[in-house]
């Protein structure tokens, strides 16, 4: 699982969002916004870590269960999935 | 043929016949313009069927907006109107009722409210101040002036029954705008400065949205919220 080239993570007035450019712009059209902890998943996934390792992020930065942080990883890479993000 | 749009001077070839919607823009400049846009370049695959004349209007305006990110400035997809000397922005997906709204002021502000483009206008930063300028870039109907006016505020329309305005803030904002705005690029130097102008656009003019019938009482309450925000900023 990686992200796909051609979107790119860009901070617009205080917020963060995912763009396409290049061929990703023509197969998606709009953005992703994305809040703090979004953020910090996607930095994991350009590093290329996996689940396990997005979901450690989530533990370490954030005061939650493991269930929890899994859920919001799974939930994550599935906005990214239907917006072809990643491959 | 040369003109001077939006304060730039551009090199527009006359091809497809688009001349007369330039008439208003020309100017006489030797030298090497800030934009030069190439007829050759145009897309006309993209456009099966189309009369000239709409190819090389539409695809004029591509290049125009797309290099007019170098020059501080960018489009909005919008209608803009103006009302003592301010330049109040309405936007939103096509078929919203932009032009709607801004013909909506002039019938309730008589011959004081004017449209200066209806479709795209430009928006440039200079000496930290946004204008807005008339373009040909206009719109099916042509309406536009060739001003020059200060910009104070953008409104994103949506139809509802009810007539209820609220300021958005970041990130709604910045969504709003960039999805009404030049935001598929090959590059991404121009990416990056869309987003540096959407950047400034969205801190520094108050945004709004307004939910409504084309019903008077939606352009009293636009202008008077958006007004008392311009004031408040400064603008």
């Amino acid at each position: 699982m990686k992200i796909r080239k051609g979107f790119v993570l860009r901070e617009v007035a205080d917020h963060w969002f995912v763009l396409p450019v290049g061929q990703a712009s023509v197969d998606f059209s709009g953005m992703i916004s994305l809040n703090e902890s979004g953020v910090l998943l996607w930095k994991m996934l350009e590093a290329g870590g996996d689940r396990e390792a997005m979901c450690d992020a989530l533990l370490d930065a954030y005061e939650v269960e493991r269930a929890q942080a899994l859920a919001d990883v799974d939930a994550f890479i599935s906005v990214l999935r239907d917006a072809g993000c990643i491959e | 043929m040369i003109c001077k749009i939006a304060d730039l001077t551009v090199d527009v070839p006359a091809a497809g016949g688009i001349s007369p919607r330039f008439t208003e823009y020309l100017c006489e400049f030797r030298g090497q313009t800030d934009i030069t846009i190439h007829a050759d370049a145009y897309r006309r695959a993209k456009y099966p069927g189309a009369p000239e004349e709409l190819i090389a209007y539409i695809e004029s305006g591509v290049q125009f907006h797309r290099e007019l990110l170098r020059f501080d400035g960018m489009m909005l997809h919008s209608s803009a109107v103006v009302l003592d000397g301010r330049a109040y922005l309405f936007s939103g997906p096509c078929g919203v009722g932009k032009s709607t709204h801004t013909r909506l002021w002039k019938e309730v502000f008589g011959s004081d409210a004017q449209i200066i483009n209806d479709d795209k206008p430009t928006l440039r930063r200079l000496n930290g101040t946004w204008i807005a300028y008339g373009t040909p870039w206009c719109g099916k109907d042509g309406i536009n002036v060739n001003r020059k006016v200060p910009l104070a505020g953008i409104c994103f329309l949506k139809q509802s029954p009810e007539t209820r305005i609220r300021r958005l803030e970041s990130p709604e904002t910045t969504a709003s705008v960039i999805l009404q705005t030049m935001h598929r690029f090959k590059d991404e130097d121009n990416l990056t400065r869309m987003l540096a102008h959407v950047d400034k656009l969205v801190r520094e003019i108050p945004i709004f949205e307004l939910e409504n019938r084309p019903v008077a009482e939606a352009a009293r309450l636009s202008f008077e919220t958006m007004h008392r925000a311009a004031k408040e900023a400064g603008l």
